[in-house]
């Protein structure tokens, strides 16, 4: 009888499966930029489902290179190099959301093979009770401290597209030259301050106070501290920030292409710029936040040094740049 | 013929999904450009950087293995040849860890051993030391994670090995005046030290091509599998990742093989 039931009900959530209209987001991360949000807003008002996704850029950009021959996904959300380097690639099509002419050139692709949902600085996002009295880290020189050994994680940027943009524009920040020596030999001594790098989300490691100092987007610990309530201090470190814009594209060959253009029209649309803000995530499109939810938002002052780094040439040095990553820095 | 027959949907499974994935995966590592290239193998065996991580795998993998064979004899032998009260229950609870998949098995080190982790903490409280904070993320981490998951899998393998054997033949050799050092080296060992061989490479090869566990608490201990996610992911370099899992399952296809036929040789001579 029992399984009765149960196949009963198997078959009915099958029939449910194919009657309900799916959009599939490779990158789409609840807690991150408030994806969770988003996409059950999106369904209450549609009645179209975008099931969560847990791969981070690099692993959503793998998967479609992968399924090239017959694509699964219908469009991705990355940090901005990679998903430069997805289109470099050729697995993007082309498509010009609705607002399209209002963002500025340098926030997307002239032919719509992509373009900026929201944008984020990197920042340290510090569990203030997890630091056990020691002070708050102000800057980049601060965390080199061995006051802060065994408490600061960053993303494997081999696999997490905000620790490729963090470990990439490190060498802007410290000013240093294409060779990149200078953001390399900074990495190297923050190693020995390293708990571990990410290779899966940690925001509610940060939150539980398992991690006390989280090199990440702003927005996600502001999110933090506002929405989860917790200790959290987010700081802009006083060398600078990189600017990190992210982006968002339809796959090439995508399985609903009418469904998907409609999601990624309102993706851009006021409602869902909104709700992004509310995880603290820039908007890309001017819209009234309110008073209250502004407010939150670090001020403008705080992201005088952001560098805004050339999408172009981090896609091409992208794998370059990991590579050396992963022999220089993660292997010592 | 029947038989033959019979086998005809497993060997439609194994080609299916054996033998076309591991062809699909081997065409990947040599074909370069249209050519055929062993170039993926040669960096493999000569760059530092992946000649490590291939050995720290085996090395940690023959670690947990040995232990694991080690700590497993007292339970297999007792599940194998003991009846006492609330048995399925222990056996059942013993086992649980190895359905736990390696992420969550990770996930549980972090919070166990992680930087403010259960032991760590109570370590703390009762020296005043924080030595052990953040051990998940260290080696001994890894080996524990390790441990947790392939003990359980090791004793079963172990316990339906020893269930053929005879405990008479042990008290046979005591009541003929056999001392217990004795009774060891002539009787027990002879008949046990084959399974203990297989249940050692078993555990081995499972831990080889364990990912979900480095992925959360791998530091900077590079192993295989994370390599061949990385080389994927990251580099989006197919014929390395290719090369890479090629060379883990002929590793693992020759441990497994020759401890097989090291074995049962040994049984036909003797």
């Amino acid at each position: 009888m029992k399984l009765l039931m149960l196949s009963s009900m198997l078959v009915a959530s099958a029939a449910g499966a194919i009657a309900e209209k799916v959009v599939v987001q490779y990158d789409c991360i609840p807690n991150y930029a408030n994806w969770g949000g988003v996409t059950a807003a999106y369904a209450t008002e549609t009645g179209v489902r975008i099931p969560p996704d847990m791969k981070g850029s690099s692993a959503a950009m793998a998967a479609l290179e992968a399924e090239k021959a017959n694509p699964q996904a219908d469009c991705a959300y990355y940090s901005g190099a990679i998903g430069y380097q997805a289109a470099l690639k050729g697995l993007h099509q082309p498509y010009k959301p609705a607002g399209w002419e209002k963002l500025s050139d340098s926030l997307k692709d002239p032919d719509g093979k992509w373009w900026t949902v929201h944008s984020a600085y990197i920042a340290f996002i510090v569990n203030k009770a997890a630091l056990m009295g020691k002070p708050v880290p102000q800057s980049f020189a601060d965390l080199l401290k061995p006051d802060y050994k065994g408490m600061v994680v960053y993303d494997d940027p081999t696999i997490l597209g905000t620790g490729f943009t963090y470990v990439y524009g490190m060498n802007a920040i410290m000013k240093g030259g294409p060779d990149m020596d200078a953001g390399f030999s900074y990495l190297k001594k923050l190693n020995t301050n390293i708990l571990n790098y990410a290779k899966d989300t940690v925001y509610n490691d940060v939150l539980r106070g398992e991690i006390p100092i989280w090199i990440n987007a702003d927005g996600n610990g502001l999110k933090m501290k506002y929405v989860d309530k917790g200790d959290i201090e987010v700081v802009i470190p006083s060398e600078g920030t990189i600017t990190m814009p992210l982006v968002m594209g339809m796959v090439n060959g995508a399985p609903h292409p009418e469904e998907t253009k409609k999601y990624l029209d309102w993706c851009l649309g006021d409602k869902a710029q909104k709700l992004m803000a509310q995880s603290f995530f820039r908007p890309v499109m001017k819209i009234n936040l309110g008073s209250e939810l502004s407010k939150q938002f670090l001020p403008e002052s705080a992201y005088a040094k952001a560098v805004n780094l050339p999408l172009s040439e981090m896609a091409t040095k992208a794998d370059a740049v990991k590579q050396r990553w992963s022999k220089e820095v993660n292997a010592k | 013929m029947r038989g033959l027959l019979l086998s005809l949907p497993l060997a439609l499974m194994i080609g299916l999904l054996l033998l076309y994935p591991l062809t699909t995966l081997f065409w990947g590592s040599v074909a370069s450009a249209g050519a055929i290239s062993i170039h993926s193998y040669i960096e493999l065996f000569r760059d530092d950087y992946y000649r490590t991580a291939l050995l720290h795998s085996f090395l940690l993998s023959a670690v947990v293995a040995f232990i694991s064979t080690f700590l497993c004899l007292a339970p297999a032998w007792l599940f194998a040849n003991e009846e006492f009260a609330g048995k399925r229950l222990v056996r059942a609870l013993y086992t649980l860890p190895m359905s736990f998949s390696g992420i969550i098995v990770g996930f549980l080190a972090v919070i166990m051993l992680g930087r403010i982790g259960v032991v760590p903490q109570l370590f703390e409280k009762a020296t005043g030391s924080n030595y052990l904070s953040g051990s998940a993320y260290q080696l001994v981490g890894l080996v524990l994670a390790y441990l947790y998951f392939e003990i359980p899998r090791a004793t079963l393998t172990l316990e339906s090995a020893l269930r053929k054997f005879d405990p008479q033949l042990s008290l046979a050799a005591r009541s003929l005046g056999a001392g217990i050092t004795q009774r060891i080296r002539l009787v027990i060992l002879p008949l046990i030290w084959r399974p203990l061989v297989s249940t050692f490479a078993v555990t081995l090869t499972v831990s080889l091509g364990s990912f979900g566990v480095a992925l959360i608490i791998s530091k900077r201990f590079s192993l295989l599998p994370l390599e061949i996610y990385r080389a994927i992911t990251g580099y989006g370099n197919k014929s390395m990742m290719a090369a890479m899992a090629i060379t883990l399952v002929l590793l693992a296809f020759i441990i497994n093989y020759s401890v097989r036929n090291w074995t049962l040789g040994a049984t036909e001579k003797a």
